[in-house]
């Protein structure tokens, strides 16, 4: 497994987006249920709280594992069932950080003035 | 599984059990869907609107809409179980007494469920229609 590089970091970033991916699934469902409260409820008081500039930080670093995530995940795919995946694994893995660059940097612009009040 | 086999006729070779097999299969066709799931749910919520401002409003004229309660019931039931099946495989590598295992799962198992018992009645059980109706009647 600890055969170092590139393998060995895709695998680990793969991982750690994965689960905290996952711990924020179950999160995010829990509180959008809140909405069954009706507009009386917790719900909005709840956002708003959500909505200071920390957890929008820790919402795009999410994005950030998101988009990481996919495309490691399509990298996977493709290793796992084409015949040349695996040889091409190391270029495919730098594909996929350049691929996560090109997503997230102007996602990144469009989302951090809105946090920073800049828009 | 701290090494995945890497083709299909090692997967084969490497389960003990049918499921395990599936479930190595269904976590790379959940995982196609859910890049397309996922990218979009992103792009609807977090870059065509400012996220912030997101409140009960916006979230019941959503649910007041048939295909996103639909989308959002994919969303939910594949992802919930995509992620379910990665917890497990990370429980699997790192929790090694067997008793410890075993309830570390019980319980992640038992969380999954209600989790999404919530999330599926918060999308089916609702009716946001009159909601959804009196904002968009609203004059922007």
């Amino acid at each position: 497994m600890y055969r170092g590089r590139e393998g060995q970091w895709a695998f680990v970033l793969h991982r750690l987006s994965g689960v905290a991916l996952a711990l924020f699934l179950l999160l995010h469902v829990i509180d959008v249920s809140l909405v069954m409260f009706g507009p009386d409820g917790p719900f909005n008081a709840f956002l708003a709280f959500y909505h200071q500039w920390p957890f929008r930080i820790g919402l795009l670093l999410i994005i950030a594992g998101v988009i990481y995530h996919a495309f490691n995940g399509l990298r996977i795919i493709i290793m796992d069932f084409t015949g040349w995946g695996v040889r091409f694994q190391r270029v495919l893995w730098y594909g996929v950080l350049g691929a996560t660059a090109v997503i997230g940097v102007p996602v990144l612009v469009k989302i951090l003035p809105e946090i920073f009040g800049a828009a | 599984m701290a090494t995945a086999p890497r083709t299909m006729s090692q997967a084969r070779a490497s389960y003990a059990t049918n499921s395990e097999l599936a479930w190595w299969v269904f976590m790379r066709i959940s995982g196609l869907l859910l890049v397309f799931l996922v990218f979009g749910h992103l792009f609807f919520n977090n870059i065509q609107i400012d996220a912030a401002t997101i409140d009960y409003a916006y979230v019941a004229e959503r649910f007041s809409q048939p295909w996103v309660k639909i989308y959002d019931t994919f969303l939910l039931g594949f992802a919930l179980l995509h992620g379910v099946n990665g917890l497990r495989y990370s429980v699997e590598d790192y929790v090694t007494k067997p008793g410890r295992r075993f309830w570390t799962k019980t319980i992640l198992f038992a969380i999954v469920a209600i989790v999404f018992v919530l999330g599926t009645m918060t999308l089916w059980a609702f009716s946001y229609e009159e909601m959804g109706a009196a904002i968009r009647a609203l004059p922007n």
